[in-house]
């Protein structure tokens, strides 16, 4: 199997299933940097990072059966396993008690930590992209999205009505949205 | 329901992102199964956070890619399935039999079943002959149709034994012939040891062929299609393998294709290609 073989989402469940090391290799080389950057906008400390990331690829590949197409596309999946074990890591840490009720400067200080972490990627024209969404939306979707909080904590965090987060959710991606687009 | 409202109010955005309580995403989920234009919706924000995931993506460490694999196969070790560590040409696969043993051993367990009922049947049938010797020799012939199909079961079984044996064997290469239609995904796969010349197929994720219709198995030799055989209905759409009566020691690829029922001698539609 050549490095460049490529597979729709269905013949790669299908290969997962089967367990092959092709499968794995194929899976890594897919996904591995993606999941990986996830994990790293939860855990800053490398060594931590890479063991979550050990423990990711073990989940999806003992799991991979109780994957459900109908519920969502395959690397949506794989990033929520990603999104919470980073968070579970934490938790399990104690890390995540301070994490919950820091404060909105501490959050910031948080998103520019994360992003000194990810100089050397592929995908620095993506990231220029990303940087044109407006603070506010950004703090929402990192928060949910990387952070794993409720919408009722996003509120109660940055002290925002419940409706007034969920629009800008919505409005962040939207603008995500037309950045990619372009 | 005003499925742009729902829209506009940014519950996808929240469902997607997971920051619904579990009630609140069950409605959510109900919802997208019931209005296509919700499901779309959702599809292209799904897009959107994937890339943006992708724009933080980070490369880890090179070395990593061989000590994840080796802590899965070990993980398959200690959960007691067979899984093999040794890192691998990547030609040959190495076959794990966990996937498809399941259904071999309920067949293994159907067959031993049917075996010891037909013998049970056997000995009250011939108790029965004797106590009514007018019935013998139609009870005779019964018990000639029993041991007869005993002998087919038997040779099922032996057949079931050597595949068996075929998937623990590690020469044997694994060939995924993927889709040759576009939009329509579609896959099967081949297990082929080039040393003996036995091949296997399974239709993995192949549509019911329509009616009148069946698939036909391919050999590329020397560029040149050679038929292989028309491949069983039932077997579409299931993980079920099949041995090739064909024995095939040379070949550079492997397809499956639509054709009439009872096959040709080129194929017309293919509909899946694997590279060995």
């Amino acid at each position: 199997m050549d490095l460049t073989t490529t597979y729709s989402e269905e013949e790669l469940v299908l290969l997962l299933k089967q367990q092959s090391r092709d499968a794995f290799n194929y899976l890594y080389r897919q996904y591995s940097a993606v999941l990986y950057g996830v994990i790293n906008k939860v855990v800053y400390d490398e060594q931590t990072a890479q063991d979550v990331l050990q423990e990711v690829f073990v989940k999806i590949w003992s799991n991979i059966g109780q994957y459900d197409a109908k519920k969502g596309r395959i690397y949506t999946w794989m990033i929520n396993i990603a999104r919470n074990a980073s968070i579970d890591k934490l938790r399990s840490k104690g890390e995540i008690m301070k994490g919950k009720i820091q404060t909105g400067e501490d959050v910031v200080n948080n998103l520019e930590r994360g992003m000194k972490a990810e100089q050397m990627t592929d995908t620095i024209g993506l990231r220029k992209m990303v940087a044109n969404l407006k603070p506010e939306y950004e703090t929402i979707i990192t928060l949910a999205y990387f952070k794993g909080y409720t919408l009722d904590e996003i509120s109660k965090t940055l002290g925002m009505p419940l409706g007034t987060v969920k629009t800008r959710m919505r409005n962040g991606i939207q603008q995500l949205r037309a950045i990619f687009n372009n | 329901m005003n499925t742009k409202e729902y829209i506009e109010s940014g519950i996808l955005e929240a469902y997607l992102l997971d920051t619904l309580s579990e009630e609140e995403r069950e409605q959510v989920a109900t919802n997208i199964a019931l209005y296509p234009e919700l499901a779309k919706e959702l599809q292209e924000i799904e897009n959107t956070m994937f890339r943006y995931a992708e724009s933080f993506a980070v490369t880890p460490p090179p070395a990593l890619q061989d000590k994840i694999w080796n802590e899965i196969s070990n993980n398959a070790v200690n959960a007691g399935k067979a899984a093999d560590s040794a890192p691998k040409v990547n030609k040959t696969i190495p076959l794990q039999p966990q996937y498809r043993k399941p259904a071999i051993d309920w067949r293994y367990a159907a067959m031993i079943a049917i075996l010891i009922g037909s013998l049970a049947l056997n000995y009250i049938l011939w108790n029965q002959g004797r106590q009514d010797k007018q019935e013998t020799t139609a009870l005779n012939e019964q018990m000639g149709k029993l041991q007869a199909d005993q002998q087919q079961l038997a040779s099922l079984l032996s057949d079931y034994r050597s595949a068996k044996v075929m998937m623990a064997d590690t020469g044997v290469q694994t060939i995924v012939m993927h889709t040759m239609q576009s939009g329509h995904p579609m896959a099967a796969t081949l297990y082929w040891s080039k040393g003996s010349g036995d091949a296997y197929v399974a239709m993995d994720a192949l549509p019911m062929p329509p009616k009148g219709m069946q698939y036909q198995l391919w050999v590329i030799q020397k560029g040149k299609p050679v038929s292989m055989g028309t491949l069983p209905n039932d077997m579409a759409n299931t993980p079920v393998m099949q041995k090739i009566a064909m024995q095939v020691t040379t070949g550079e690829a492997f397809a499956i294709s639509l054709e009439k029922q009872g096959g040709n001698p080129t194929p017309t539609n293919v509909y899946v290609l694997g590279k060995a």
